[in-house]
């Protein structure tokens, strides 16, 4: 099946005439290959290596003449970064804004990534903000919030969330929610759910007040993966279990909800997973025999998980969604 | 091999796949797409890739859990024999539901198909396994390669696909290596029998197969660059011959290797613009990285540390310079973003991903230096 009895099999069906076919015929023969996709990927790639590298290569220096120069032409060149993010950036405003200049999304998050490591370096040398570690995570947090909303970088939000995050000594990128937080610890296992549901909140307002209302994802896909990650750990380890299980049915509800109003079907994948979990695990919690609880298991999961793909198969039916 | 899903709906959802491409350049009108797609019709139930995801997870639940109930039933002593029957049994289930669902619900490669197949092949093994437990490797390669293949034929599954083309490569590896002269040529046998698959594939052109026909070339290519590479015939060769020295010595024609080890990638590249042909040119910018690390493993003189911030910058100027360069399209090439930007809000995840964490290690900082920007990336690449 190539182009031309595509174009054969529309002019028979009468989709398209002659003319057409042959003008498309034409298109497809000197289209241009894009390398859209992998030029991006390759600059990308670029600035995580880049500012690992270039992170690193501070401390292995730190002892030597060279180190100044090296911090001075960061600092340069991160100022360089913002200053050509602000020339070249279109007036603000509450809806999305494009920026033509192809390059000025990624010159940006390349300013702040390395701006992360002109603040890290500085406090290590100079210990400008002494032991208020809380200010000097504050600091790149706000900044990054402004230029999220200021020249519209969805990338530049993620890394003010994940600061905000941290500054409560919580991480949020998705991968390590788990790994790298201590969620032994009540309180910041508590502050995780309720950062993670204020994170949702923010996002769902933002939607439905207009104001960047493609932030929206962002907010409520890392907050909400941190909040329901949180309320499953303390489900499982927590005295205040019953409260967490209804937070974290809360959030796979709201997932769900999400999935209808927006068609975003990773949220559906989200709650019904996380859903499924909470309520597995309280029905078995509530067996105490484990003879009954195996016998019962196999059959629970056998015809539940039939179910869950029943709904998944008609999800679109459920759910009310028209298209 | 009669194919199982309908192939009609295959070849109309490519025609409306191309169809949309053209609508978004313009070339078709609303109306027209959406004659088209009266006129193509097609039913399959194809939802999102998340999901197929949760499909394709929580049928492999209910597949198992399915064999645990039916097992209770006839496990009996727990022998061999009893275990091969349970599994055959199993396999026959899974086999008809697949079936079943694909006729009924439309599904093509949604997930509950791609779990309901792996859950019978995996079956199928059980016994093979447990009842010809002396056959050689290269005798269960065979075995297992007309399951896997009849499988692709019929059902056109990547999983399988891929399975069937690694099977060939280890049974070719496993019948060299039984002999001297066979372990001296390896590199070439995995280089000669990728090239002829490879040609093969390419010469494949229905629609049904067109997915995994492009994975297969993808893997073809991968396993003819790594036959010639040359850490992985250095290191290799040290390993299939026990050689337990920090160092792995150097190879016979060891210049044959350091030609394949820049030659194929810039030759992948090179290709890969001039026809327009993406995989060959993503496989080969992989492999040029794979190259240029090869290179770094023996002679770099850097630092982790530096490498990373050069490549790093090298890449950064590199793409920005092509992206300015293809402002206009030339040579055939642009920079055109073609289709939308499907994943757009997870491109913004991968960023809270690798580069967020920064801030967080500030305070470790004081206290161990060490992991400062390490975001996801460390010191490989």
């Amino acid at each position: 099946m190539n182009t031309q009895t595509i174009l054969k099999a529309f002019v028979e069906k009468a989709v398209i005439s002659e003319e057409q076919a042959s003008i498309i015929a034409d298109y497809e023969q000197k289209k241009a290959f894009s390398l859209h996709w992998e030029l991006r990927s390759i600059l990308y790639l670029g600035i995580v290596l880049f500012s690992s590298g270039i992170g690193v290569i501070i401390y292995e220096n730190i002892d030597t003449i060279g180190h100044q120069v090296i911090i001075a032409s960061i600092a340069a060149f991160t100022a360089w970064c913002f200053y050509y993010t602000y020339k070249h950036a279109l007036p603000y405003s509450n809806e999305k804004v494009s920026n033509p200049k192809k390059l000025a999304d990624y010159i940006l998050l390349l300013g702040c990534t390395t701006f992360l490591v002109l603040e890290g370096y500085l406090q290590f040398q100079y210990n400008i903000f002494g032991t208020r570690y809380g200010l000097a995570i504050i600091i790149p947090t706000l900044i990054f919030f402004f230029c999220a909303y200021r020249f519209d970088h969805k990338g530049a939000l993620s890394m003010a969330i994940t600061g905000l995050a941290s500054w409560l000594g919580l991480t949020v990128a998705p991968l390590a929610v788990l790994s790298q937080n201590d969620f032994t610890d009540n309180r910041l296992l508590a502050t995780a759910v309720i950062l993670g549901s204020i994170l949702c909140a923010f996002g769902w307002a933002s939607e439905k007040r207009n104001i960047k209302h493609h932030f929206a994802f962002t907010y409520i896909f890392l907050g909400g993966n941190l909040a329901v990650l949180a309320a499953l750990t303390g489900i499982f380890s927590d005295r205040a279990e019953f409260i967490y299980m209804l937070v974290g049915l809360a959030l796979s509800v709201f997932f769900i909800q999400r999935a209808r109003l927006t068609q975003s079907l990773i949220f559906l994948l989200i709650g019904v997973v996380y859903g499924y979990i909470i309520l597995t695990h309280f029905i078995f919690s509530n067996i105490v025999s484990e003879d009954a609880s195996f016998v019962f298991g196999t059959f629970y999961f056998a015809f539940t998980s039939i179910g869950v793909v029943f709904f998944l198969l008609n999800f679109k039916k459920f759910l009310g969604i028209k298209k | 091999m009669k194919k199982a899903y309908n192939e009609t709906w295959i070849e109309n959802l490519h025609i409306l796949n191309k169809a949309e491409h053209w609508a978004a350049k313009k070339l078709l009108t609303r109306e027209q797409l959406d004659q088209a797609e009266k006129a193509f019709p097609q039913q399959f139930y194809r939802p999102g890739i998340f999901v197929k995801i949760g499909l394709f997870i929580f049928t492999l639940i209910a597949c198992s859990f399915a064999s645990g109930f039916i097992s209770m039933f006839i496990i009996g002593d727990g022998g061999q024999e009893n275990i091969s029957v349970i599994s055959l049994f199993c396999m026959a289930g899974f086999l008809f539901f697949l079936e079943f669902l694909i006729k009924k619900r439309g599904l093509y490669h949604s997930g509950t198909d791609n779990a309901l197949l792996y859950a019978a092949l995996g079956a199928a093994a059980i016994p093979i396994l447990s009842l010809f437990q002396d056959l050689q490797v290269w005798q269960f390669c065979i075995i297992f390669f007309a399951i896997t293949y009849a499988a692709t034929l019929r059902y056109a599954d990547l999983l399988t696909a891929a399975g069937s083309f690694l099977i060939l490569i280890l049974m070719l590896g496993d019948m060299m290596m039984k002999f001297p002269i066979g372990k001296a040529i390896l590199p070439f046998g995995v280089m000669i029998l990728s090239a002829l698959v490879y040609l093969i594939v390419k010469k494949i052109k229905s629609s049904y197969y067109h997915d995994c026909r492009k994975l297969i070339e993808i893997l073809a290519l991968a396993t003819f660059y790594l036959g010639g590479n040359y850490l992985v015939v250095r290191e290799g060769n040290a390993m299939l011959n026990d050689l337990n020295l920090p160092f792995a010595p150097q190879i016979p024609f060891a210049q044959v290797f350091y030609f394949f080890t820049i030659g194929i990638p810039v030759a992948y590249i090179f290709f890969g613009l001039k026809k327009h042909d993406r995989v060959l040119l993503i496989t080969g910018l992989l492999s040029l990285a794979l190259s240029v690390y090869t290179y770094k493993h023996y002679f770099s003189p850097f630092t982790p540390a530096q490498e990373l911030a050069i490549a790093g910058m090298a890449m950064i100027v590199l793409s920005a310079a092509v992206i300015k360069y293809l402002h206009t399209p030339k040579h055939g090439l642009s920079d055109e973003q073609e289709g939308k930007r499907k994943l757009a809000n997870l491109e913004a995840i991968l960023v809270a991903q690798h580069l967020g964490q920064t801030p967080g290690e500030d305070g470790n900082v004081e206290f161990g230096g060490g992991n400062f920007g390490g975001g996801g990336s460390g010191e490989t690449y």
